[in-house]
């Protein structure tokens, strides 16, 4: 029994712990205080009686995680946009041109510009893979808006890029 | 009917947010606007294009200390971790016994898994043993990245982790630990030479070939070279560009022809991610091929034909460029012969992102509209277990073909090896005599369950192919791309092979061309090349790198080449040093005693070389020859032809970017200039895309 918990456990960490702290830190916009509040997310899990979080275990753990990091938010009332430090793109990539950074960042910078509920939408669907309906779940939006919201964002986005790619070709 | 692009239904169709009757009505919308599919594709690309975005984020977690106290937490005994620990050492010494006698693509795939196994591992929660701090973080961001340190690290931590085991314990895994340490040994042993066999031969001259089965040892910069090339899982063999041969040394080019154009779309894939393609992903004689040529119809007895160009390279301008074009006999495609199509799909996890079975199950639609009642499509699918998705199932009837591919979801692992036999099974079993029949494979290659040992599948289908079936490969996805893997299932299925990263290459492989090659016209398709040593002094095939032909399996009609479907055009260059004129590159020592006297002879035709070109009709077993002989009327480059110009333009990018030895005064700025010169009619923008390439890869790497 015990040992049916520990493992269910130790595959949450193992599945959600990335997308949380990546998703905190978005929120918080500090890595450090991301991982803090991740911690005391899976903390509280281990408290949780297992049957009643079900299969709502990505809602269940992203509610709490999106709460405690309001709440540290609200308390430190700073909130800045996430620097390119504070989460490292993956570098694989050879070091290259001033010029490549920018097209590189250019959609995320696209992305800077929309409503911040977009944003969270988006990073949630594309970035942890969460369905219409866990996203409502834990955004306490409907499910209709959610799908507004994503389908929005993307016409922006595409609309953007666009014009992006068309202005390079007249440069 | 009205469509609403507003309607954030086509987002949520696109995500599979659907229920099934409002799936059902979009799709039936879909069917009859070309505005919805047009609405729904952009959405496709947008959210592909923010999965990316967002998985170039780097994947942070806890701390370890973090990941600990959470543990701790979790698990209430303190005892367990250490047989957890046991157990899963054990595994990792056991998983590379199998590493050992694997291939390549597995051997990969193999150490990856090793070091995720470890990286799995619990840190201590009680305090009583130390592990390298923060050692599980670190190797869960190098998941994509190996090196053999590291395996070597983790080995070693396995090894004395099992030491530590507690004496009850020891009787039972000492056993394996003792088994294990020879095991690992011979992994490392394998890895040494496997990666001395694609990585160290670059050590050697390039004009050296290594003899086949003698893996020359890694020599020391291999390390480093591994951690240069941060080595993911998609994987190149490694490519020596074809050295100037001096003819009086061997006046014979033999190669087959290859109508692949798959490195291009690679090389876009890379460079549109602001990458610079590996040098052994860059395919020459593919990105010539890319691109169409104006050569007329063959009009003869023959169904192929050569065209050849000659004028001044212009990398070199006192060497000649060669180049040959073959063409095969257009067919109208109403009176096409019906066609037996069998599509094997690949629908294990790893093929559910956008750009993988969505986009194939799109580009599958698109195709089924331009079937007819004569032809058949069967869908035969592998993931865990490999299944009939769809009988064989006659062309006029699109509805249940659709749904069919419709109902293709993606889930489980990959047995390529049961899914390609029943495919050909299915394909045998409804050939059309006097048809096309062909196998599809559409994969993302990561053959990972059952029949994976190259050597056994490219076995498998090169015997089915003698079927009369054919095969073609079309790679999706990245990342878990095994370039060299499909190429050489494709070439031993008598087939074609393309990479597909847009819906619009999706679009051209498998509405234009696969349309069009579905009518094989000539099969074993081989060319020689005869240079005159009156007029040439020495020559150089550009890419075909592996397409080489020994000159005496170009008459052997058992020899395996490439094939030609109707309307199909192949591009060859050849850079030509004229007698008098010296080899620059040095690659060449000259010879001693071979002089020239015997060409005296052919002298006075004033030809420079010769092509012969050797093919098979598709339902015979016997070939037959078109010879077509050259003279050089001395054209300079810029009175060449504009499609002489564009592939002479696409061969210099090429070479730039294999940093080849042969690529004399080429550079990027030349190569904008030289296509912007020669875009012709371009009806597709595909010369234009080209031209965008180029600057792009300028941006990215500076002109040189």
């Amino acid at each position: 029994m015990e040992d049916a918990k520990s493992t269910w456990i130790v595959a949450a960490l193992d599945q959600y712990e990335g997308h949380l702290v990546r998703y905190a830190a978005w929120i918080l916009g500090d890595l450090e205080r991301a991982r803090e509040v991740v911690q005391e997310t899976f903390l509280r899990l281990c408290r949780e009686q297992p049957a009643r979080v079900g299969d709502h275990l990505a809602q269940w753990l992203f509610t709490v995680c999106r709460n405690l990091a309001f709440d540290v938010r609200k308390k430190e009332n700073r909130m800045s946009p996430l620097k390119a430090e504070t989460l490292p793109t993956t570098c694989d990539r050879p070091a290259t041109s001033l010029e490549h950074e920018e097209t590189m960042s250019h959609v995320l910078r696209v992305m800077e510009t929309l409503p911040k509920n977009q944003r969270e939408v988006l990073r949630l669907k594309f970035q942890c893979d969460l369905s219409y309906k866990e996203i409502s779940e834990i955004t306490k939006l409907s499910v209709t808006n959610v799908g507004f919201l994503i389908h929005t964002a993307i016409k922006t986005l595409r609309k953007e890029m666009l014009t992006e790619s068309a202005k390079r070709r007249i440069q | 009917m009205n469509i609403t692009p507003d309607d954030p239904k086509w987002t949520a169709y696109v995500l599979g947010e659907l229920n099934e009757a409002e799936r059902a009505q979009v799709e039936q919308e879909l069917e009859s606007s070309a505005l919805a599919r047009e609405v729904v594709e952009e959405i496709r690309l947008a959210t592909s294009m923010l999965k990316r975005e967002f998985a170039k984020e780097q994947t942070v977690g806890l701390a370890a200390a973090q990941r600990g106290v959470i543990r701790a937490k979790a698990e209430p005994t303190h005892v367990r971790p250490i047989f957890r620990w046991a157990a899963v050492a054990g595994s990792v010494a056991a998983g590379l016994f199998v590493v050992a006698s694997l291939s390549i693509p597995s051997l990969l795939r193999s150490r990856q898994a090793a070091v995720e196994t470890t990286a799995a591992l619990a840190p201590p929660v009680d305090g009583t043993r130390t592990t390298p701090s923060e050692s599980d973080r670190d190797l869960k961001k190098q998941r994509t990245v190996f090196n053999r340190q590291k395996l070597e690290a983790e080995i070693q931590q396995a090894q004395s982790r099992e030491q530590l085991l507690p004496q009850g314990q020891q009787g039972q895994q000492g056993q394996q630990g003792q088994q294990a340490a020879a095991p690992s040994a011979n992994a490392l042993e394998a890895l040494q030479r496997q990666e001395g066999a694609r990585f160290a031969m670059k050590s050697l001259a390039a004009d050296e070939r290594a003899p086949s089965g003698v893996f020359p040892t890694a020599p020391t910069a291999l390390a480093d070279r591994l951690d240069r090339r941060q080595l993911n899982t998609e994987s190149y063999d490694y490519i020596s560009d074809n050295p100037f041969i001096r003819v009086a040394q061997d006046p014979l080019a033999t190669f087959s022809i290859d109508v692949d154009t798959a490195s291009y779309a690679n090389i876009r894939r890379f460079l549109t991610n602001n990458q610079t393609p590996p040098k052994d992903s860059v395919r020459i004689e593919e990105m010539i091929n890319y691109f169409t040529y104006d050569y007329p119809s063959p009009t003869g007895r023959h169904p192929v034909a050569a065209y050849t160009e000659v004028a001044s390279a212009p990398w070199q301008p006192d060497h000649r460029l060669v180049r040959i074009g073959i063409k095969a006999k257009e067919i109208d495609t109403a009176k096409r012969p019906p066609s037996n199509l069998v599509f094997l799909i690949d629908v294990s996890g790893s093929m559910a992102t956008p750009e993988k079975l969505p986009m194939l199950k799109n580009a599958m639609k698109l195709m089924v509209d331009k079937l007819g009642e004569g032809d058949h499509v069967a869908i035969v699918t592998y993931a865990g277990a490999s299944g009939v998705h769809l009988r064989s199932t006659s062309g006029d009837r699109k509805d249940v073909i659709n749904a069919a591919i419709e109902n293709l979801n993606s889930g489980g692992s990959t047995n390529g090896g049961a899914g390609i036999v029943l495919a050909y099974d299915t394909a045998t079993s409804n050939f059309i005599r006097g048809g096309t029949n062909r196998v599809i494979l559409a994969t993302d290659g990561d053959f990972n369950v059952g029949v994976t040992n190259q050597g056994d599948l490219t076995r498998l289908i090169d015997e089915k192919a003698k079927s009369g079936v054919f095969l073609s490969v079309l790679g999706f996805g990245m990342g878990n791309y095994k370039d060299s893997t499909l190429e050489k299932l494709a070439d031993k299925g008598n087939g074609n092979y393309a990479y597909i990263d847009t819906i619009n290459e999706a679009r051209k492989v498998l509405v234009e061309e696969m349309m069009g090659t579905l009518l094989t016209v000539a099969k074993d398709v081989k060319i020689q090349v005869e240079f005159n040593p009156a007029m040439v002094n020495a020559y150089r095939l550009i890419g075909y790198e592996n397409r080489a032909l020994r000159h005496e399996d170009f008459n052997d009609d058992r020899k395996d080449a490439g094939d030609m479907g109707a309307g199909q055009t192949v591009t060859a260059l050849f850079e030509v040093v004229p007698r008098g004129v010296e080899i620059q590159t040095g690659s060449v020592d000259s010879l001693r005693y071979q002089q020239l006297e015997k060409s005296a002879r052919r002298d006075a035709s004033g030809e420079m070389l010769n092509v012969r070109i050797r093919y098979k009709q598709p339902d015979s077993d016997a070939s037959q020859s078109v010879e077509t002989p050259v003279v050089d009327r001395g054209t300079a480059y810029g009175n060449a032809s504009v499609d002489f110009r564009f592939a002479a333009a696409v061969a210099s990018f090429g070479m730039i970017l294999r940093e080849s030895p042969y690529k004399g005064q080429s550079t990027l700025d030349a190569v904008i200039d030289m296509a912007e010169r020669s875009r012709g009619a371009d009806r597709n923008g595909y010369r234009d895309e080209f031209i965008q390439l180029v600057r792009k890869a300028r941006l990215l790497r500076g002109n040189q």
